[in-house]
């Protein structure tokens, strides 16, 4: 299996799902 | 100028800055949606002189221009008393705070990363063959973390420009 950044959809995947663990960290913890 | 023709100055300069940076990550993503190793064929004819000026300049400009986005951020910021709370993650001037370190980790990961390897890779820095298809994985890596990273980096700045609407 490769790289998640070996396709653009697992790009922007890793990027959505970072975004919302963000984003919850940020409504949890600010 | 006053304060705020200044403001708007410096915002328009982060838009556009900001396009012209990461615009290049995403014609990259476009143009090799797939990660296909290069060869040394792939390699053997962007040598031309005219060529390399071409390529020089076109990173020099997108390399540059993250510079000029995040020192526009920067001075934002910093010209509203809003870094030390953007630093610190303080309440409404968290989602901003948080758009403002993944674009410090971008600029780093241009400037240490990614330019180091990828001078190797489109021949401005000499390098053996093995070395240069070595370094495009890097390069490739280093090119869609950043393109990763302007995912949450949008989003953060769009919340921040409205009133931290994250922070209850």
């Amino acid at each position: 299996m490769g790289h998640p950044y070996d396709t653009a959809a697992g790009t922007v995947l890793l990027g959505l799902l970072l975004t919302g663990a963000l984003a919850a960290l940020v409504r949890l913890l600010a | 100028m006053d304060g705020f023709a200044f403001d708007l100055l410096l915002r328009w300069t982060h838009f556009i800055a900001g396009i012209i940076w990461v615009g290049h990550n995403y014609s990259s993503v476009i143009q090799r949606p797939s990660w296909r190793p290069l060869t040394g064929a792939d390699l053997g004819n962007d040598q031309s002189a005219r060529f390399q000026a071409l390529l020089n300049r076109e990173h020099g400009f997108f390399r540059w221009a993250s510079v000029v986005a995040w020192s526009a951020g920067t001075l934002m910021l910093w010209r509203r008393g809003s870094l030390p709370g953007a630093l610190a993650l303080d309440g409404a001037l968290a989602p901003i705070g948080v758009g403002m370190y993944i674009g410090t980790l971008m600029m780093a990961n241009v400037w240490l990363v990614l330019w180091p390897h990828q001078q190797k890779v489109l021949g401005l820095k000499p390098a053996t063959l093995e070395e240069r298809l070595r370094c495009s994985r890097i390069t490739h890596l280093s090119s869609r973390t950043n393109t990763m990273l302007s995912v949450p980096l949008l989003f953060f700045m769009a919340a921040g420009a409205h009133g931290g609407m994250l922070v209850r």
